[in-house]
């Protein structure tokens, strides 16, 4: 427990113009907007550092330009961070938690030390996501990790999970996390997957096979084995109706079981601050109702990145700048050339959002956006 | 909705509703249905601090916080519960802080002793000896009831929704009352939105908005809701056994079986209303007192706070019982922020009531009647 000395209650009531929740891409984007609109601005991050996930995205990004493409993810953080420092009318807390708002408007903030209230004129809420989780036998032993867990440990801190992995889930993070751990020496049991086919791109699963990594559709993990950790599973094939076939199961040899099966998006600010929510399972699950702008169904609060429906870092950076740039021009602020801008980052978000990936998205998308585009 | 009648409506999935719903079936009403707008223990009950204590102020209060904690101290074997109901006799620490607070608190432990209920007094120091970092600044004394304790009131209420299931009644959840149909003073039905009930008799165990089901039978009930704020902590090892309360500061804190501390704090001012959101007033006020008191739990996160409807009467006493001229109407409801602890002896009594026509225990000075005739009972006992 933490010393009784070093937690002290401060009171302070500092008002600023837009408070941005998280540091990720969203985040980053969203404050790097209001900067250049001139308003002030406070960025908030549970962590020391910027980035969010993209802290151990390694790979290149796809897509245009403007979003970055051909950059790695772990480089872009300080794009942000050094036009960032050029601007005075921005502050970032690192270490600080967003941990309430309430109907009289104050954010409240907390880190070791102290206990703070804020009372920001807009509040723009780009939190991230968190990973689902799967229910099986033992699921609890020490060697089950998230993907996103194994991605920070490897890349962030150099360190490998176990010998042998067996990863859950072919979405693009279960086949680049499992081509990351094949490049860090460490084994890839295989890839299972419940529904028929992979989730994720092609050709991120190619590369699987190539390097000799099975995939198995059509199956699930029934139950990990271990005393003190894991030391195996078992794994069943799944019919139609996604049930274990019995007869079907067989065991894996493996000290790491990796479930990335999906992400949730963070939303516990916007359910404080009394947004109209809806389960958009195409999303996530529970996101705030929002217009073309980002706003939120409270006039103050804005959404941005996964905390508006799971998708991806680039369009992350957008629908962060989208909702920096509105919160902003809701003030009475705007850069110059904003509303081009503004117009140019819908049509990059239509654009990301397009093809046969982008389908579910934007089924979402159009699910989670108010009546006509625009509140009453 | 294939039902079209039912001997006895109760309606509200609270505790008291579930308790109440059981106790009719266990009394052989085998038609009984209770109607829940939305889920189980989903208002008050799940909202509530979980404590379950015997120390009141007034003779009625006492019984029925002490025939309570008889059915509780049996519950899992009694309802046939497997995951039990987590009723643990930790006891309650009760802190005086005034003269007139510490006579006031004599003349209840008399009354207690004189019911059976077995109530320590002690000097701060021997406050202390069962809570080691109590702050004694200020305190003139205190009362300790190792009977008292703690029970998880979402199992309580589950326990008895399954109970009743088993012996016949039906839990409608997902379904609210629009309207009770009365002709000539007796009830003849309920209408719900999924269809209507015919029934001759009613239990109105809606909590805080008992008030608008009674309106729905012509009657005027002085029920309102208040709203009252909790917090919990992470949770830590076993440091402290009982719930600690002061009346004083209108606070109250306890250590949950799984290590978390919850607690609660009255606010001044907090109007009649059926809100239910969290003020960061509360947060403040509840860390700020805690931290005088049990210095130690500054160390400890907050995890979540909520807050919850008392469902007040002018007493802060229950109204038990019919309700005329309505015939087949009856009140299980006012009960002023100490539902929970008494429902399991609330059910029983209702129930006897309605099939008996007669409670083991007498519940007659808490009718509804009282407010009319000025046979108000001030509880003098009321935190948080």
């Amino acid at each position: 427990m933490r010393q009784a000395e070093t937690t002290r209650t401060v009171n302070l009531l500092k008002e600023v113009d837009v408070a941005v929740i998280g540091a990720g891409p969203a985040g980053l984007a969203a404050a790097l907007a209001c900067a250049e609109a001139g308003v002030s601005t406070l960025l908030i991050d549970a962590n020391d550092a910027p980035g969010g996930q993209l802290v151990k995205q390694t790979h290149k990004f796809f897509g245009s330009e403007r979003q970055h493409a051909g950059t790695r993810g772990i480089q872009i953080p300080s794009l942000f961070t050094e036009k960032l420092a050029n601007y005075p009318n921005v502050e970032i807390m690192w270490n600080t938690n967003a941990s309430g708002f309430y109907d009289s408007g104050e954010l409240v903030l907390e880190d070791e030390k102290r206990f703070m209230k804020i009372l920001p004129k807009r509040m723009i809420v780009a939190a991230g996501a968190s990973e689902r989780f799967l229910i099986f036998r033992n699921n609890d032993l020490p060697g089950v990790y998230g993907a996103g867990a194994v991605q920070t440990l490897m890349n962030v801190y150099g360190v490998v999970p176990g010998d042998r992995v067996m990863m859950i889930g072919s979405g693009n993070i279960g086949l680049i996390v499992s081509y990351q751990l094949i490049q860090a020496g460490v084994d890839v049991a295989a890839v299972v997957e419940a529904a028929p086919c992979i989730g994720g791109y092609l050709v991120h699963a190619a590369k699987l096979r190539r390097a000799g990594v099975p995939i198995l559709t059509s199956h699930t993990v029934l139950a990990a084995h271990g005393q003190e950790s894991v030391t195996g599973a078992t794994i069943a094939e799944v019919d139609k109706e996604w049930q274990p076939m019995p007869g079907t199961e067989r065991e894996v040899e493996c000290d790491v079981i990796c479930l990335a099966v999906g992400l949730m998006p963070l939303v516990d600010v916007l359910w404080h601050a009394g947004c109209e929510m809806k389960y958009v399972p195409e999303l996530g699950g529970h996101v705030p109702v929002r217009d073309e702008n980002m706003r939120t169904s409270n006039p103050k609060v804005y959404a941005a990145g996964d905390s508006g429906g799971v998708e991806e870092a680039s369009s992350a950076m957008v629908t962060g700048e989208i909702a920096g740039i509105s919160a902003a021009k809701s003030l009475g602020h705007q850069a110059p050339g904003a509303d081009a801008r503004l117009a140019q980052l819908k049509a990059d978000l239509a654009a990301i959002r397009s093809g046969p990936t982008g389908e579910k998205i934007s089924a979402g998308v159009r699910c989670a956006t108010v009546c006509g585009g625009v509140w009453e | 909705m294939n039902r079209k009648s039912a001997d006895i409506v109760v309606i509200g999935g609270g505790v008291v509703g579930c308790a109440t719903a059981f106790e009719l079936a266990r009394l052989g009403c085998k038609n009984v249905v209770l109607v829940e707008r939305n889920t189980i223990a989903s208002g008050s009950t799940g909202r509530c601090g979980a404590g379950v204590r015997q120390q009141f102020g007034t003779e009625l209060n006492c019984v029925l916080a002490r025939e309570a904690v008889r059915i509780f101290e049996h519950m899992d074997e009694y309802l046939d519960y497997e995951p039990g109901v987590e009723f643990r006799q930790s006891g309650y620490l009760m802190l005086a802080y005034s003269d007139q607070q510490w006579e006031q608190f004599q003349r209840n432990v008399e009354l207690e002793r004189s019911l059976d209920i077995d109530v320590k007094m002690l000097t701060p120091e021997g406050a202390r000896e069962i809570v080691p970092f109590l702050d004694l600044e200020g305190m003139v004394g205190a009362t300790f009831c190792q009977t008292d304790g703690h029970a998880n009131p979402f199992h309580t209420a589950f326990a008895y929704a399954q109970a009743a299931k088993r012996l016949g009644a039906e839990i409608l959840t997902h379904t609210s009352v629009m309207d009770i149909e009365v002709e000539n003073n007796k009830i003849q039905a309920v209408v719900t939105d999924k269809g209507r009930i015919a029934t001759s008799a009613v239990v109105n165990c809606a909590g805080a908005y008992s008030a608008k089901i009674a309106k729905m039978a012509g009657i005027d009930l002085p029920v309102w809701g208040e709203r009252h704020q909790i917090l919990i902590t992470e949770p830590v090892e076993a440091m402290m056994g009982p719930m600690v309360i002061s009346f004083h500061h209108d606070f109250y804190c306890q250590q949950t079986p799984h290590g978390s501390f919850i607690m609660g704090i009255g606010m001044p001012g907090e109007p009649k209303s059926f809100n239910i959101r969290s003020s960061v007033d509360f947060l403040e006020g509840m860390a700020n007192t805690v931290m005088k008191i049990l210095p130690p739990l500054g160390n400890l996160r907050v995890v979540r706070q909520w807050a919850g409807l008392y469902d007040m009467s002018p007493d802060a006493q229950p109204i038990l019982g019919e309700c005329p001229p309505i015939e087949g109407f009856y009140n299980a409801n006012g009960f002023s922020g100490h539902g929970f602890m008494v429902s399991p002896i609330v059910g029983q009594a209702m129930a006897e009531l309605i099939i008996l026509g007669k409670s083991s225990v007498d519940i007659s000075k808490l009718d509804a009647g009282r407010f009319e005739r000025g046979e108000l009972v001030f509880e003098p006992a009321v935190v948080g």
